[in-house]
């Protein structure tokens, strides 16, 4: 069975085009970086693939199941990191409160955590390298930090499928190299991994595909044929140079140029 | 026992009932960054005690002004919280605060001649409680409580990152009607002691000042519940031997310990 498929997708937000004509298809166990500019849909197909919005248009599948319609056996399915953009730190919340939150919610209600529980959230947030931050009050870390707790409340729930909203974004390189290591890992167990990121630079060697997005699907497959430079134009407005590595794989210099 | 009387009692009772709903709802309303909810709540429920006074005087229906007032105030949230879905929820408030405020004065024109029992919603009258306001109250207080106690995590969850809610698997467009709700009806029970223009330092003070030096959520709920009682056993105490309201007090003693840790605070 696919992980993913999606045919002819449209979406628009009151009447304005967000998404449209998305066809792709995603295998078990696969490693996928979507990038595209900014306001190019990547966060709305992340929420279409939650079931958070319906298609307009086509149909979704997450592992066989329409998300939008079975969307509590989909959800359970899936561990999502939101763009940090959309996070309050109002309430006074604990790192390891936020690593539970995923599985937390998912049991019923005053039921209490269990070791399991435990066991599975300090693995996760070993896992990002912040095994020492369990009782630390989440608005005391860094933006960075941050965003690695995010990403091990994603994991802790044992998710099938990993749906991250640039994950990367204010890490660290050591980190988001290791980061970086993790997913490789999990996908290799067979876990399904998307993330949405600006720079797929680092990622390269680790991915499977890339879906390059601006609101309608510009390429999608192997780095060297989605990162060529009329791709990179449609979907860009400019030319983003690429130098091959020596191991033979191609990155893309976001940022390097100038004018 | 036998020697403090009743209204005293009540009074007391009052303030503990509004020390659990400044510490509970009020805490999620910090939380939530929505304490412009409070206000919008408060107005709607003078807009819909008034109303209850007026149906009363020509003799129409006959209700506790509370009831009237939790109607209009749950209304109120959850017309603010779907509007929220396109606009910001405080211009959502700012909106149905302009139309309650309209409804309020327009309600009270009509019953000039019982204008008392509107100037004390304005202004409070814990001295002045019956016995059905305290179980009303106490009614409203055991809802809140029970609800928030069963959706704790939920409610946190909606309050830290509602998109991440929903993709857990969290019901948050209905939760999210539910706590808006709960603290509307907080609103009112605590409106019902201090008053409609108090309401907001009572209900917001003490926990904005509580996480201001909480290490943590249960801390946040503790600490609010103790600066709201201190501050109303201090409004009664004082008001027991001077003339001056008590709602005001309590208010004014809230108020001041949230400012005096803000400045503590921010000295390191
Ligand atoms: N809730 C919303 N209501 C209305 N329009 C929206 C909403 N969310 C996004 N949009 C619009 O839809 C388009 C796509 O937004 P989206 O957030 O999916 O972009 P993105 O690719 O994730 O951008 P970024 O790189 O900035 O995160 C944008 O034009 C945006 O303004
Ligand atoms: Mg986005």
């Amino acid at each position: 069975m696919k992980a993913i498929e999606v045919e002819n997708l449209c979406f628009s937000y009151n009447g304005v085009k967000a998404l449209s004509g998305i066809t792709f298809s995603v295998d078990e166990g696969e490693f996928i970086a979507i990038i595209g500019p900014n306001g190019s849909g990547k966060t709305t197909l992340l929420r279409v693939l939650l079931g958070i919005l319906k298609p307009e248009v086509g149909s979704v599948r997450v592992f066989g199941i329409e998300p939008w319609k079975e969307s509590e056996k989909v959800k359970s399915l899936i561990g999502f990191m939101p763009q940090k953009e959309h996070i309050s730190t109002k309430p006074p919340l604990l790192v390891k409160d936020i690593v539970l939150m995923g599985r937390a919610v998912r049991k019923s209600p005053l039921s209490p955590l269990s070791k399991e529980d435990m066991r599975k959230a300090r693995e996760a947030l070993n896992a990002v390298g912040l095994d020492d931050k369990w009782n630390t009050k989440f608005s005391e870390l860094s933006g960075g930090q941050q965003q690695r707790v995010l990403l091990a409340r994603a994991i802790a729930v044992e998710p099938k499928l990993l749906l991250l909203d640039e994950p990367f974004n204010g890490v660290d390189i050591p980190s988001q190299e290791r980061i970086i290591g993790l997913l490789d890992e999990l996908s290799r167990k067979g876990v399904t991994a998307i993330a949405v990121v600006h720079n797929v630079s680092p990622l390269i060697h680790s991915i499977d595909k890339i879906l390059l997005l601006n609101k309608d699907l510009i390429a999608y497959g192997s780095p060297e044929e989605v990162l060529k430079p009329e791709n990179m134009v449609k979907a860009y407005g400019a030319v983003i140079p690429i130098i091959v590595c020596e191991e033979g794989f191609v990155h893309p210099l976001f940022g390097d140029t100038h004018g | 026992m036998a020697d403090i009387p009743f209204y005293l009692l009540r009074a007391i009772a009052a303030i503990v009932l509004i020390a659990i709903n400044a510490s509970v709802a009020g805490s999620f309303t910090v939380f939530r960054d929505i304490s412009f909810l409070v206000a919008g709540a408060s107005h709607a429920a003078l807009a819909g005690a008034a109303l209850a006074i007026v149906l009363e005087t020509y003799g129409i229906f006959s209700m506790n002004p509370i009831v009237g007032g939790i109607l209009f105030a749950v209304f109120t949230a959850i017309a603010a919280g779907y509007a929220s879905r396109d606009e910001g929820i405080n211009t959502a408030i700012g909106i149905s605060f302009a139309l309650s405020m309209s409804l309020a004065v327009l309600f009270i024109s009509m019953i000039r001649e019982y204008a008392a029992r509107v100037w004390s919603l304005l202004l409070g009258d814990l001295f002045l409680l019956t016995n059905e306001d305290i179980v009303l109250m106490f009614i409203s207080t055991l809802v809140v409580v029970a609800v928030c106690f069963l959706f704790y995590r939920e409610f946190l969850f909606i309050s830290f990152d509602i998109e991440g809610a929903i993709a857990y698997g969290v019901n948050a467009t209905l939760l999210n009607y539910v706590l808006l709700s709960l603290i509307a009806i907080a609103v009112v029970v605590t409106l019902k002691g201090v008053g409609a223009i108090l309401v907001f330092a009572m209900f917001v003070a003490p926990a904005a000042a509580a996480v201001e030096v909480s290490k943590n959520v249960r801390q946040v709920f503790l600490l609010a519940f103790l600066i709201a009682m201190i501050s109303g056993i201090a409004g009664l105490g004082i008001s027991f031997f001077y003339p001056v309201s008590p709602g005001a007090i309590a208010s004014l003693f809230a108020s001041l310990v949230y400012f005096t840790l803000i400045v503590v605070n921010r000295r390191g």
